[in-house]
């Protein structure tokens, strides 16, 4: 089971937290294929946000192929999404790049910028 | 695509003979079943008035509200309403109260939804509603408006007296109420921020007039938070507001095709647009109501 | 086919005891006023009971033992014993209490029943609940209706008892002849009308101001109003009767409206008050003096002609009532 945590202020629309925060769960394989997502009613119960944006995060979910809505029993994980474990080579290699920025003196702040301004040039026009 | 839960047309209504006071002016709105309305506007914009109206109380003056297809006198059984000062007999217990509501609603009323509402909230069944807090008591009027089934839910700040918890858990059973039963939602509030995230239409009055009305989404979409040089023409945009701080100009905006270069955009918040709406009672109405129901 | 569907329909609506509805909605919201009520009921019933037996077995015991029953005059029997004194304040009690309950109720309709529910709210929360604004008035009419005609009608009933039974007693001493207001009322079907009255004006006062403070003077002050008017045109709804004698004022028994003297010609003249004075009369032509009045006989057409001018007057006022809610509410009835 997921437990979401919807933050109002952070400017992302709420349906797309609930994504996001799904897909990270399937990421860190705290769901896997055949779990069970929450019920509508569950989900705004813990959170008392509109149902009808969780049908819609739902909705966008089982477009991506990732969940199934099984009529009168709920919706279900069809597949993981595919993760870098955590001693995958490209996790090594990244270890390592972050040393590196380390000895040349970055902070934090500074690898955080550069690291998202490579992701959005590598994945520019991907969805937001 | 949806069945209509509320449409109104060139809707009115006058308070006083003599000295006439517009409370709502030509009203014009169409809210589609299922749907969680927030309806939002300063003090005295007409919300309550229009809540009345909705709810059967009243008639209006000009113009016709109708309610699940109906007059609301005539759908009375199917609609729910709690008022703003939470009326309820003061003198019966919490229990007395929800056999009130079995009563007066034969053959639509569900025990098992008032009593959980109730419990939920640790009431004292035999306590009299003259002995309860404010949230308490509220938690019992809306007991009395959910246990009735209704398939409209008119609520009139129905948070106003509440702490922060009570808030989150009452907003959340309703919310569940709405998930399970398909439920449609209309609560004012002046308080923006209690409503974002839980409705998913917007209802925007201003001195009895719709000033911002559809789908929450799209209202949204049509605005943008725009920032750049104060010299920068923001043609031939809708400015709705827009503040100078030196030479940095920021604008609420309804974008007519793409911005020019020059402008940094974020989406607004909800906050962000009603707030901004409200400090500019001049600038143009919007209804995306007719719009979506075009494009279905 | 019909006794399938009967027993579903029992089936389907659970039927626990006791009103149901509005009516169970009313008797709970409003319980102390029932209570009240219930408990004036009982103890006018209970003080009539006492006055109709051992009250005026007491009464007429001390009035034998002082020895007035004998008919000699005795200066003694003027005055009531402690005994006659506990059974005329009884009965005048019970007969001013049911004098007193249409303003009452007038108080009670125009603040609790309707003004105060309107003040705050829970008129329109009764409105929301499956519950037309109409049927609310009427069910807000009906049971109190219903509840206050029946004791009002049983305590008459014992008070006309008493009233008629103890006919010597109250001659011996002195209680209030049959057309004095509180007693003419008491005996018949005027002290339910009046009540019933009451909730009427009541109802419409609450109505109109819409809070419970306003509408309470406004029902009591009404009611005092139309009913003072009635009360003036109460010898006027029946025919007087006529007595006339040649020398003085005929003997009468029963509602005096008007006396004088007459002339030759029949006409009715002030009097001139000649006493004796045969040359005082000869100059100013009296012939005769007159007197009308309304004999005990009367007494049922009287009643029944002025309870028919109450509810008449009620049925107006809860039908303006009506009227009013619909305006205001706009709900179909």
């Amino acid at each position: 089971m997921v437990e979401y945590r919807i933050d109002r202020r952070s400017g992302v629309a709420t349906y797309v937290q609930i994504v996001q925060q799904t897909k990270q769960a399937l990421r860190l394989g705290l769901l896997e294929p055949g779990d069970k997502l929450p019920t509508a009613r569950e989900v705004v119960e813990a959170t008392a946000i509109n149902p009808n944006t969780v049908l819609k995060a739902y909705r966008e979910l089982e477009r991506e192929g990732l969940v199934e809505a099984r009529r009168g029993l709920g919706t279900f994980v069809r597949r993981g999404l595919n993760t870098a474990p955590a001693d995958s080579p490209l996790r090594a290699e990244l270890d390592a790049w972050a040393v590196r920025a380390r000895e040349a003196g970055l902070e934090r702040d500074d690898v955080d910028a550069l690291f998202i301004s490579v992701l959005d040039t590598h994945f520019k026009g991907d969805e937001s | 695509m949806t069945e209509t839960a509320m449409e109104a047309a060139a809707l009115g209504k006058t308070f006083g003979r003599r000295r006439r006071k517009d409370a709502l002016d030509g009203c014009a709105f169409r809210l589609p079943a299922g749907s969680v309305c927030a309806l939002v506007g300063p003090n005295g914009a007409g919300k309550s008035t229009l809540l009345s109206l909705a709810a059967g109380l009243q008639k209006p003056t000009d113009g016709t509200l109708t309610v699940l297809g109906h007059a609301p006198a005539a759908v009375r059984e199917r609609l729910a309403y709690v008022a703003q000062d939470k009326p309820l007999h003061p003198q019966l217990t919490v229990d007395d109260t929800l056999r009130y509501g079995r009563e007066l609603n034969p053959g639509r009323w569900d025990d098992r939804v008032a009593e959980r509402i109730v419990d939920e909230g640790d009431l004292d069944r035999d306590a009299r509603v003259r002995t309860l807090s404010g949230g308490q008591r509220t938690r019992v009027a809306l007991a009395l408006a959910l246990g009735k089934r209704p398939e409209l839910l008119l609520l009139d700040e129905p948070m106003a007296d509440l702490d922060p918890l009570a808030r989150h858990q009452l907003m959340a059973t309703l919310m569940a109420d709405a998930a399970e039963h398909g439920t449609t939602v209309v609560m004012s509030s002046h308080v923006v921020a209690e409503l974002d995230g839980a409705c998913d239409h917007l209802l925007l009055l201003g001195a009895g007039r719709v000033r911002l009305a559809g789908p929450l989404d799209d209202l949204l979409a049509a605005h943008r938070l725009v920032t750049g040089r104060a010299d920068t023409s923001l043609d031939p945009h809708t400015v709705i507001e827009s503040r100078t701080t030196g030479r940095q100009l920021t604008a609420l905006v309804r974008p007519e095709g793409p911005l020019g270069d020059g402008w940094q955009s974020t989406a607004p918040t909800l906050e962000e647009l009603v707030l901004a709406h409200l400090r500019a009672p001049q600038a143009p109405a919007l209804s995306l109501d007719d719009r979506r129901e075009a494009a279905v | 086919m019909t006794t399938a569907v009967s027993i579903e329909k029992t089936t389907a609506v659970p039927s626990p005891r006791g009103p149901r509805g509005l009516v169970w909605t009313l008797l709970r919201v409003h319980r102390s006023a029932l209570w009240f009520w219930g408990m004036a009921v009982v103890i006018g019933v209970g003080a009539l009971l006492w006055a109709y037996g051992p009250g005026a077995d007491a009464a007429w015991a001390e009035f034998r033992q002082m020895g007035c029953d004998s008919g000699r005059p005795g200066l003694g029997c003027d005055l009531a014993g402690p005994a006659g004194g506990r059974y005329d304040t009884v009965v005048t009690v019970a007969a001013g209490f049911l004098g007193l309950l249409p303003f009452l109720t007038a108080a009670w309709a125009g603040g609790a029943l309707i003004g105060r529910e309107l003040e705050d709210g829970t008129a329109q929360l009764a409105w929301t609940q499956s519950v037309t604004p109409a049927r609310w008035l009427a069910a807000k009419l009906a049971v109190p209706a219903a509840l206050l005609a029946s004791g009002t009608l049983l305590l008459t009933l014992l008070h006309r008892t008493v009233y008629s039974a103890d006919g010597s007693l109250r001659t011996a001493l002195g209680s209030p002849e049959w057309f004095r207001t509180n007693t003419f009322e008491a005996n018949g079907t005027l002290a339910t009308a009046y009540a019933l009255l009451g909730l009427a004006v009541g109802v419409l006062a609450g109505l109109l101001h819409r809070r419970a403070l306003p509408a309470l003077g406004t029902a009591v002050v009404g009611l005092a109003v139309v009913a003072s008017v009635i009360d003036s045109l109460r010898p006027h709804l029946w025919p007087v009767e006529t007595l006339v004698d040649k020398h003085e004022y005929p003997e009468y028994t029963g509602m005096v409206l008007g006396d004088g003297a007459l002339t030759s010609t029949g006409a009715r003249v002030p009097d001139p008050i000649c006493v004796d004075d045969a040359k005082c009369l000869a100059e100013h032509d009296i012939v005769g003096f007159y007197r009308d009045y309304h004999p005990s006989s009367h007494f049922w057409p009287l009643q029944l002609m002025e309870t028919a001018v109450v509810l008449a007057v009620a049925a107006v006022a809860v039908l303006i009532a009506f009227g009013l809610l619909k305006r205001r509410t706009g709900a179909a009835v």
